[in-house]
């Protein structure tokens, strides 16, 4: 879906015209990229909030018609937030080439169901939400799904696991971990009290060995114990 | 209670608490957060308090990160002392948090459970403060 965005060049710079523009329902920005001066700009919010919220969220590709001029192929480099209002402060644009990959980050959705870490009654750690690919414009997914559904205790979802689409690359180390099964205070109890069940069976196992054998049964109860 | 292993200074001066917080105003590990919305010092044991809360209303399968830290000393003169003789003594440690701060994270499946235990954490808050979700709507 292509979006057009216009926005509007030779905005005054600086803190209190910027203040104005936005008490005037209007987000100060800065187009550059693709060796070209940066350029201050104005769009209006309703508009930058209408190119943001579609499925592709801040990755989205927009035709940016900067003034008069011609459209180009442009991203959202950076939003600045208020701390606290979470207003947009400043937005700004890359022209990007069509033809050539960019870096850009996407997030990373966990699926499936981690039925062995539920057995034993641990979670899910997510450690990354988000990955930064390389990929062409047109090839820029909107998400990237991890399927935990082989995930146990003490094992990780690597970046190497995560299929990527077809012309999406990343340069992280496919070691970096992703997702991984950690313990909780369930887990531990569970496994001691499997420790114990199976220390119980092993005491009643080597007694019955102490009557064949006395001096290595002896030993293995010793290990059991402790 | 958290507290620093070693400091430089063992008491400091009280400083001011201007503007807002200019990092950690997102949450990054959890899914939930608390952000602070007035500026304030947290004690470690609000700190403790506000923790012991959310994981016993969680109870388990959550996971909770804190992101402030006491790190700044508070001294206090013993009761019905002249004034006059020095500064008191080291009494408790605070973090000091601007509006904005994203103080506590919290990992959890279930969003509702997830939001009770943060407003039962931001009662034992001196300082008003929301709960926050990792997904920023514009």
């Amino acid at each position: 879906m292509d979006l057009e965005l216009i926005v509007e060049p030779g905005r005054p710079c600086g803190t209190r015209h910027s203040r104005r523009l936005r008490a005037a329902g209007k987000v100060p920005g800065v187009v550059y990229g693709l060796g070209k001066d940066p350029v201050p700009v104005t769009v209006a919010w309703p508009e930058l909030r209408r190119v943001l919220t579609t499925e592709a969220g801040q990755n989205a590709l927009i035709n940016l018609t900067v003034g008069e001029g011609e459209s180009s192929l442009s991203i959202v480099k950076e939003l600045q937030r208020h701390p606290v209002r979470r207003e947009v402060l400043h937005v700004d644009f890359q022209l990007i080439d069509p033809n050539a990959p960019l870096a850009v980050e996407v997030p990373v959705v966990l699926v499936g169901r981690a039925e062995k870490v539920e057995q034993r009654k641990g979670i899910i750690d997510q450690l990354r939400h988000s990955i930064v690919v390389k990929a062409k414009p047109g090839n820029i997914p909107t998400q990237l799904d991890a399927d935990v559904s082989g995930l146990e205790i003490g094992t990780a979802i690597t970046v190497g696991d995560i299929v990527l689409p077809e012309g999406v690359t990343t340069d992280l180390d496919p070691e970096t971990p992703v997702a991984q099964g950690s313990p909780t205070r369930s887990t531990i109890l569970l496994d001691a009290q499997a420790a114990r069940a199976q220390a119980a069976s092993g005491t009643g196992g080597s007694a019955e060995g102490e009557a064949t054998a006395a001096e290595p049964s002896g030993d293995a109860e010793a290990g059991g114990d402790d | 209670m958290l507290m620093p292993r070693k400091v430089r200074h063992r008491k400091t001066q009280r400083g001011r608490l201007k503007g807002q917080a200019k990092g950690g105003t997102s949450v990054t590990f959890g899914d939930y957060g608390i952000q602070a919305l007035e500026p304030g010092w947290i004690t470690a044991r609000q700190i403790e308090a506000a923790r012991v809360a959310m994981t016993r209303h969680i109870r388990r399968g959550g996971k909770v990160w804190i992101n402030i830290f006491p790190d700044k000393p508070i001294t206090a003169k013993p009761a019905e002392t002249r004034m006059g003789s020095g500064k008191g003594n080291p009494e408790k440690w605070v973090a000091v948090v601007k509006p904005g701060r994203v103080m506590f994270e919290l990992s959890y499946n279930d969003p509702a459970v997830a939001r009770a235990a943060i407003e039962r954490a931001i009662q034992k808050l001196p300082i008003k403060a929301r709960f926050v979700a990792r997904e920023e709507a514009l």
